[in-house]
């Protein structure tokens, strides 16, 4: 008897979750906008008999980018092992790597996110952490209404719109609506930033240019550029190298030499051989050499040789140790992950994205009376976050997405065997 | 008589397309080398006097991968692929023999005693390479060596991609660091501006042209030598007055990359960079100069190995690195459509 009213009773929830599945189809079928209340619904039901979400990241931790990639992920998964479910609803850390034969690829990103999408339980993510990967992910992300936020995406045309964007930040959106969001300053803060510390801390005015020829490395090649000729510097000379096919930068720093550089900038990342211009450097043109967040980590200290005294990065997120509310964090994730190479610039930006969403979920869950909230509301969430207390900054939006102030770090290398040193800090307003 | 008139049509139709894409590499040839001039001219002569010195380094490594394909060539008729990637090997081997001789960057070795460590090291590199060469040849082309010319080829493409595996496996994708180990010391040529000759620079190209002299010394006057050119001219005469073809074949592709390794070991050295599939452009860009010299010729693979060297560090220093391939692939399509057999003509067999 209690046997057949069993094999009713799952026959009966079959029927009524086919029902359901058909009825969440339909609706977004017959609806013109995709899916703002049809499939939400249909994720909203499917999810709650699990009572789980999921907060994904999407970042490259394997080959020559896991240098920063590893410890960026690092800093996610330590937010979400300290928050693990809210009002019954679990919370689960779901890490995916964007890499293609050891580097950071769009393509990989896209089909990432196609798969987070595709998860009902998925409601937000961490990342990415390059700006070209960003620029194939956000379209897809939108119309799947999936929250990102990125704790190291600098380029400007993923939020502002320039005349020099493309493609535009509208045309990355195809929805219309915001769903994408960061904590670091845009390279139009960070390019200028180092060209300021150049002239006013370093005092030194001629500085020769390189650039990976990448979105990210031209892009912050080329605002650093502006300001540092705005501002009363030189230009000595400037190349945008094939970084795969070039080995032999020595004729760029030969020509630096000749025309009289004080500097070098590289608009480039170590994944991009910035720092092997360093090595290459030795024996020709001993300057200090200048660089975006790109170049701060171990690799290019590796990559440099003999050469790493003298150098500088600027890190587009603040440093968590100058915060001493942030000490017993920092102290946590340092026990949780002991080795020195765990713990990287963004490792703590990267936490504080992971709780900037949990916070956002939470509020989701509250807002939806105590159900599995829908993507959508997510995403309404971030967006009204405001006055938020992270480990290196106090957060809140502006509609693009942009935070509404960030912090600027730099950073330089000192001692023997080199390591990256805190130097000073300030912030930017929008 | 109708399909014979089509065909002069067709003949003369690509002629005349012939022609303007002639003109047009010729017209850009003009204009960089007329862009080139009023650069040196403002540059000043030191600049291009350094230019010219990487130029030859450039030139040397080049020269030294493009012998092996030359050589090879010359007796197989095989454009043996994973002659780059043997290149790459060489790096990668001597790569790790560095820290096992006790030779690190900033470490306790220096000067005088870096000679020794570092000429094992090369002789190490260069024979494990030449043992891998020959393996590749026995395994992969010589139970081929009947077969339509098009096998042989696939599997020498074949042998690149598993050499590309091992060595990505081996040391992960990224671009290694190689340690910068040589003196930085330079010679400066008329003050601080002017140029300087940096030791670096004149050890590739003291090692390379060594090699190439001992090469050319080795093909010129020993019987093994004497015996490889006999089987490039005509295989089966030279099997027929007793050369024992295999063995000098597999000695060809040996000798061929023993230089590659050694270009492989000069390229980290020099350039402090290193990745698992450098060897594809850097054995395009070799097959390429050996084509231009005139392949099968080995003067002609060390002659054009510097020519392209130095194109690469004109265009590098003056122009723009994204217009350096562009240059040198124009100027080999010239070179070829006004002389099919490179510049000192093709040594290879009558038939």
């Amino acid at each position: 008897m209690q046997k057949r009213w069993l094999s009713m009773a799952s026959v009966l929830t079959a029927i009524a979750l086919v029902a359901a599945a058909c009825g969440g189809g339909g609706t977004s079928g017959t609806t013109s906008t995709p899916g703002a209340s049809g499939s939400g619904a249909a994720a909203t039901t499917a999810a709650a008999t699990t009572g789980e979400i999921i907060i994904a990241s999407d970042l490259p931790t394997s080959g020559a980018d896991a240098s920063s990639g590893l410890p960026t992920q690092n800093g996610a998964a330590f937010a979400l092992s300290q928050t693990t479910s809210y009002k019954g609803i679990k919370f689960t850390f779901k890490p995916f790597d964007d890499t293609v034969n050891g580097v950071h690829d769009p393509q990989k990103g896209a089909q990432n996110v196609q798969q987070m999408l595709s998860d009902p339980k998925v409601v937000a993510m961490v990342g990415p952490f390059n700006s070209n990967v960003a620029r194939a992910e956000i379209p897809i992300a939108n119309q799947g209404q999936l929250a990102m936020m990125s704790p190291s995406n600098t380029n400007e045309c993923l939020t502002q719109t320039f005349p020099y964007c493309d493609p535009q930040p509208a045309a990355l959106r195809p929805t219309g609506k915001n769903n994408y969001f960061r904590i670091a300053a845009p390279d139009t803060v960070q390019g200028p930033a180092m060209a300021d510390y150049i002239l006013n801390t370093l005092k030194l005015t001629k500085v020769a240019v390189f650039s990976d020829n990448e979105t990210f490395g031209k892009g912050v090649a080329d605002n650093f550029v502006k300001r540092l000729t705005a501002k009363g510097g030189t230009l000595t000379n400037r190349s945008d190298f094939d970084w795969k096919t070039t080995n032999d930068f020595k004729p760029f720093i030969n020509d630096a030499k000749a025309k009289g550089a004080q500097v070098i900038y590289a608009g480039a990342t170590s994944a991009t051989k910035a720092c092997i211009v360093r090595s290459q450097m030795t024996g020709i043109l001993d300057v200090p050499f200048t660089g975006p967040d790109g170049i701060g980590d171990d690799q290019c200290l590796k990559d440099s040789g003999s050469n790493t005294a003298n150098m500088y990065f600027t890190n587009a997120a603040g440093d968590a140790g100058q915060n001493p509310d942030a000490a017993s964090t920092v102290a946590a994730f340092k026990q949780a992950y002991p080795k020195a190479s765990d713990l990287g610039a963004y490792t703590f930006p990267a936490y504080d994205c992971a709780f900037i969403l949990i916070d956002a979920v939470k509020r989701a869950i509250d807002a939806a009376g105590g159900k599995v909230p829908t993507r959508q509301q997510v995403i309404d969430a971030v967006q009204s976050t405001s006055g938020l207390k992270g480990t290196v900054g106090t957060y809140a939006f502006d509609a693009n997405g942009d935070p509404k102030s960030a912090t600027m770090a730099f950073w330089a290398s000192k001692g023997t065997p080199a390591a990256w040193v805190f130097q000073s800090q300030f912030s930017v307003g929008q | 008589m109708v399909s014979s008139v089509a065909n002069a049509r067709a003949r003369l139709v690509a002629g005349s397309r012939g022609r303007l894409l002639n003109g047009t590499l010729f017209a850009l040839i003009a204009i960089a080398l007329v862009i080139l001039a009023t650069k040196v001219a403002t540059n000043g002569p030191a600049y291009f006097i350094q230019i010219v010195v990487y130029g030859l380094a450039n030139g040397s490594i080049f020269a030294l991968i493009a012998l092996g394909y030359t050589m090879v060539y010359g007796i197989v008729e095989l454009i043996n692929f994973a002659h780059g990637d043997v290149f790459t090997l060489g790096g990668f081997i001597s790569l790790w023999l560095l820290p096992i001789f006790g030779v690190t960057e900033g470490g306790t070795v220096t000067g005088a005693g870096l000679i020794l460590p570092l000429l094992a090291i090369l002789v190490i590199s260069m024979i494990l390479c030449a043992v891998v060469n020959v393996t590749i040849e026995r395994v992969a082309y010589r139970p081929l060596r009947h077969a339509p010319r098009l096998t042989p080829l696939i599997t020498a493409v074949g042998m690149s991609f598993v050499l590309e595996g091992i060595m990505f496996l081996w040391r992960g994708p990224f671009n290694l660091h190689y340690p910068n180990v040589l003196p930085a010391t330079s010679i400066e040529l008329g003050g601080a501006n002017g140029p300087a000759i940096g030791f670096k620079d004149v050890a590739v190209i003291v090692i390379a042209v060594v090699l190439m002299v001992a090469l050319t010394l080795f093909v010129e006057r020993t019987k093994l030598g004497k015996a490889m050119r006999a089987t490039a001219q005509d295989r089966d005469a030279a099997e027929l007055m007793g050369i024992d073809i295999n063995r000098t074949i597999a000695a060809t592709f040996f000798i061929g990359a023993l230089l590659a390794g050694a270009g492989g070991m000069i390229f980290g050295l020099y350039y402090n960079t290193i990745t698992f599939d450098q060897g594809f452009t850097a054995g395009l860009v070799a097959f390429t100069a050996a084509v231009f010299g005139g392949i099968g010729n080995i003067q002609g693979a060390a002659l054009g190995g510097l020519v392209i060297g130095m194109i690469q560090s004109l265009s590098d220093g003056y122009f723009d690195t994204a217009w350096t391939q562009v240059l040198i692939f124009a100027i080999l399509v010239l070179v070829l459509v006004f002389r099919p057999t490179g510049i000192l003509g093709m040594r290879v067999p009558e038939k």
